[in-house]
């Protein structure tokens, strides 16, 4: 019995024009949503081969220690055609200094290279997947007894011995059936896009992770069929029915996640970005008072020459051609220096911690607030499963955490900031004097120093000083006469994209709740059809 | 005749379960909105004084060491949050929000870290403009999927028609009650939202605001217009009303959901601009080159003597690098702009995104208030630059020149900073927000009549049996 009326009602479903037009709907839409998510995939692959090769350039011409500053480049995550999550929202590249931990990440957004873009929003396959796939549901089921109740056809039906469950069984087998092939072909095209799209390949655990996507969207449907299939027994009429779901459409899809991040936004309020820059510059100014400290302590005199320099901000100098007692100079400074700018890097993250926890907690609020909808649910379990939900990029920025302690940890193994290689890689044994640097390079004209400053003093052209001494060429004057940094030893950041399964538990809670939501809105239904007058 | 039919569908939207229901919902959503604009707005302008005390102490100070010194730093103009953006925010949170200039240039303009929330995935404000967008439309074309195909359905059609009736009476009727009920339930949440605004909020009424309010129902009326005759073109088109829903259904999906969310896809696509990689190799080239071809002894510096002859070397080298790296970025500034108002007006076939355009320059906001800060500080720049190179030729233990990132060779007297001229921005006057929405008026008034025409000649040739 059940078996003729699926069948009666997969047939009536076929025919009508509704599933025509759901049909073109997910044709039209989601190829549509996957190409746009396709050629974004595309473009930050080629802005991440650009950073990639930009940062291994940057990290292979680097002659000194101290001017060696990692950056990771974190590559686009493929699932992210399917579901962007936050990605598109988040940089790319961390920075690791010595004074800092990495905070927010830096990079290209999906604006690329135009700021004003980024105040275009855009949709992916999860979106698109989310708004059709309920109103699909919704269409299907909206009339499911309240229209042959008007044409007079449920009389009928039940009128022959056919109990009410089977009634309803055939009913609601007969939705789910038709709308299965509508998302099986959805995913189906998606697949079949994925597959053909030429910069793109997913590894078996990321297609497990699409079938799963799969069966978290079959959940969130039948959500959505026995919400319709509730409504349709509690109205008196179709069009009743259609305004009541249309509108509960609206808002549990449109609204809900609207009205959630709002509420987060005004409620839940986020640390001010500029605060907290005030408090880490103050922070610096202690730790350069502590520095300076530290000099005076240890008799390291203030005020330094050099003959050619490079200076940057977290520490970095690199100097060469000078004399003995200079070098010695800026190693001791270094020495001092660097591990109180390490020690102030943990005094600095309490602030920057309690910044980044407040974003996360604001985010966090709107994504519990949205689970008022199945949509947010949905939205949430989907981004997990696409590994572009905040929780994987904390895990990111965690990782590029433990990755400066391990760069730390390097450097003071080698026992760097006390050793003349963190300033320049000149050879120590051969380091001269300063009288010896002005013979050669004033080509013996000058023996000594105080010779040279006496001719100096009475030069008018303050030129004139540097002129002479650029007559002779000494080798080790500038950075060209020495070979780049041997790194390879350094330790290496590693980009895990985690198993299967890595990362779910929270999203098969989630499920979890959508499945309760499912049962509950099924027996609802269900009482409601049992008492459900069907004259 | 008209009049009657357009009491009788008035009313007949009045008592209907839709209009109900679209009431109960709009008037919760204005409310939500309208609290969280309050609270956010508050928040907002506490962190925005913040720094804004922070910038002109920074001057301050600056003022204080020297006139140079305040020229030549680099200052960070940021845009106050706009009182009026319970109207129509206009993603203003994801918009560049601050400019970076000295007196000797217009840097550059950058969204300030902070304004958005980057864990938190993008949002709509719940503006007037946005909840007009998605509910409004939406609610039109319910009031008017069904107007012919239902009324065919129950039979009422053919009895209506068989009066003197002219077919088009029939249709403007049921056209003018739909943007009509649509109105009144803008109105309601219009109401709504301005007490709750008036009564929590700072701000109070003024005529400026009278002015946006009425704009902005101007504006939303068009909207309801368009989408009205989209719906009963999707009534006539279609011969059962369930048909006539998938497809008003379809073009509101398109129009709201699909259209607006391709722009960056179609802004890369078709108009695209130089990576900004790009960009910087070029400037680096030219300063390359600048350098090479310099006198020797241009970068030397000694700062204690303004007088030294390299002083004017490196000033000449500056001003060279300055004008040339100007010249490259603001020809990509304008590419920039010019990206992203094609890709506006390509978007604009969909009438919700026209809708938000239309509501930005009612209120005054986002892209267009941006831009005309943008312009009005280039000519602050000026000012700024006229200023300064006045106090310097006052000053005579100054060599005059001119460098526009060092504080060597020009005057180092203090400036009362009082007297030094300030960047404030000021409101857009009427003018600014009607002449760029003129275009996007013009389509929209013709995208309404085309659908509206179109839906009539259908409807003339309609088998009302």
């Amino acid at each position: 019995m059940t078996g003729t009326l699926v069948r009666k009602e997969f047939l009536t479903n076929l025919v009508s024009p509704r599933f025509a037009i759901g049909f073109v709907l997910c044709l039209v839409l989601i190829p549509f949503s996957l190409l746009i998510n396709i050629s974004g995939y595309r473009e930050r692959a080629a802005q991440y081969r650009i950073d990639r090769d930009a940062a291994e350039k940057a990290a292979a011409e680097v002659r000194v220690y101290s001017t060696l500053r990692p950056e990771i480049v974190l590559p686009p995550e493929p699932l992210g055609v399917f579901g962007k999550g936050v990605s598109d929202q988040v940089g790319n590249r961390v920075q690791i200094m010595l004074g800092d931990k990495p905070l927010l990440a830096a990079g290209k957004t999906a604006a690329g290279d135009n700021p004003f873009l980024a105040s275009f929003f855009s949709v992916d396959f999860v979106d698109i997947a989310a708004i059709v796939f309920s109103l699909l549901a919704l269409i299907f089921s909206y009339d499911a007894f309240s229209r042959e109740k008007e044409d007079g056809t449920l009389k009928l039906q039940m009128s022959n011995s056919l109990s009410r469950s089977t009634a309803l069984a055939g009913k609601l087998l007969g939705i789910l059936l038709t709308l299965l092939p509508v998302i099986v072909f959805s995913f189906l095209v998606g697949s079949l896009l994925i597959l053909f799209a030429r910069d793109i390949s997913f590894s078996a655990g990321e297609w497990g992770r699409i079938a799963l996507l799969f069966a978290a969207s079959l959940v969130y449907l039948a959500v959505f069929v026995f919400l319709g299939l509730l409504v349709s027994t509690r109205s008196k009429s179709s069009v009743t029915s259609l305004v009541v779901c249309l509108f509960l459409w609206v808002v549990l899809v449109f609204i809900v996640p609207a009205v959630s991040a709002n509420f987060a936004g005004s409620f839940f309020g986020a640390e001010s970005r500029d605060n907290l820059d005030r408090v880490l510059r103050d922070v610096d100014q202690q730790r350069e008072a502590a520095i300076s400290a530290a000099f005076k302590a240890q008799g390291v005199p203030e005020g330094w020459s050099c003959w050619w320099c490079y200076g940057d901000e977290d520490g970095r100098i690199e100097t060469y051609g000078n004399p003995r007692d200079e070098f010695e100079k800026f190693r001791r400074r270094a020495s001092l220096s660097e591990p109180i700018r390490l020690d102030f890097a943990e005094k600095k993250w309490a602030p920057a911690k309690a910044y980044i926890d407040s974003l996360a907690r604001q985010a966090r609020a709107a994504e519990r607030l949205s689970f008022l909808s199945p949509t947010g649910l949905f939205r949430a379990v989907a981004s997990a499963l696409c590994r572009t939900d905040l929780a994987s990029h904390e895990r990111h920025m965690d990782r590029t955490r433990q990755y400066r302690e391990a760069f730390v940890r390097w450097l003071r193994g080698k026992d760097i900031f006390a050793s003349f290689r963190w300033i320049t890689p000149s050879d120590p044994s051969k380091f001269k004097t300063e009288d010896e640097l002005i013979e050669m390079r004033t080509g013996g004209e000058f023996k000594t120093a105080g010779e040279f400053e006496a001719w100096a003093a009475q030069q008018k052209d303050a030129r004139a000083r540097w002129m002479k001494l650029s007559q002779v060429k000494v080798s080790g004057d500038s950075p060209d006469d020495f070979p780049y940094l041997d790194i390879s030893d350094m330790p290496r950041f590693e980009v895990r994209a985690g198993g299967f399964l890595f990362g779910l538990g929270p999203s098969a809670l989630w499920v979890g709740i959508l499945l309760v939501e499912a049962v509950f809105l099924f027996y609802a239904g269900y009482v409601a059809f049992i008492r459900y007058d069907v004259r | 005749m008209f009049r009657t039919v357009l009491r009788r569908e008035v009313l007949h939207n009045l008592y209907s379960l839709r209009f109900l229901i679209s009431l109960t919902l709009v008037i919760a959503v204005f409310a939500a909105g309208a609290v969280s604009f309050v609270r956010s707005h508050a928040s907002d302008l506490e962190k925005y004084r913040e720094t804004r005390g922070q910038y002109l102490e920074n001057m301050r100070s600056l003022a204080g060491q020297g006139a140079t010194e305040l020229a030549v730093r680099r200052q960070t103009f940021t845009l106050k949050p706009r009182s009026n953006g319970f109207i129509a925010d206009a993603k203003e949170r994801y918009l560049p929000n601050a400019i970076v200039y000295s007196a000797w240039n217009v840097f550059s303009f950058q969204n300030r870290s902070g304004s958005a929330n980057p864990f938190l995935k993008k949002f709509d404000e719940l503006s007037w403009t946005f909840i007009t967008a998605l509910i409004l439309s939406f609610v039109a074309l319910l009031f008017t999927f069904d107007a012919v195909s239902g009324e065919k359905e129950t039979k009422t059609l053919a009895l209506s028609l068989s009066n003197p009736l002219p077919r088009g009476a029939l249709l403007g009727g049921k056209f003018a009650s739909a943007v009509l009920s649509v109105m009144a339930i803008v109105l309601a949440g219009v109401l709504t939202s301005l007490v709750i605004v008036v009564i929590l909020g700072a701000e109070g009424v003024s005529a400026t605001l009278a002015g946006e309010v009425l704009g902005y129902l101007a504006v939303a009326a068009l909207l309801a217009g368009t989408f009205a005759a989209f719906g009963l073109l999707a009534s006539v088109v279609a011969r059962g009303s369930n048909v006539s829903l998938l497809l008003a259904l379809s073009f509101w999906l398109a129009f709201a959901v699909v259209i607006p969310n391709s722009s960056t896809f179609l802004a890369k696509g078709l108009y695209p601009i130089a990576r900004s990689e790009e960009v910087q190799k070029n400037v680096d080239a030219v300063f390359d080159d600048l350098n090479k071809n310099a006198p020797p002894g241009s970068w030397m510096m000694n700062s204690g003597n303004p007088f030294l002859p390299q002083h004017e070397l490196r000033a000449n080298l500056q001003m060279k690098r300055l004008q040339a790296e100007k010249g490259i970025r603001d020809v990509y500034a304008r590419a920039m702009f010019r990206q992203f108002e094609r890709t506006r007006l390509l978007t604009a076939v969909s009438p919700v995104a026209l809708f938000e355009y239309l509501t930005e320059a009612v209120s005054g906001g986002g892209y267009l208030r941006f831009r005309k800060a943008w312009e009005d500080m280039h000519v602050y720049q000026e000012q700024f630059l006229a200023f300064f190179k006045a106090l310097d030729a006052a000053d005579t233990g100054s060599p005059h020149w001119f460098n526009p990132n060092e504080n060597v060779s020009t005057t180092r007297k203090p400036v009362a900073f009082e007297k030094v001229p300030q960047f404030e921005e000021r409101p857009m006057p009427f003018a600014a927000r009607v002449g760029p929405a003129l275009k996007y008026l013009l389509i929209n008034v013709f995208v309404l009549s085309a659908v509206y025409f179109l839906a009539f000649i259908l409807f003339i040739r309609y088998d009302v049996r």
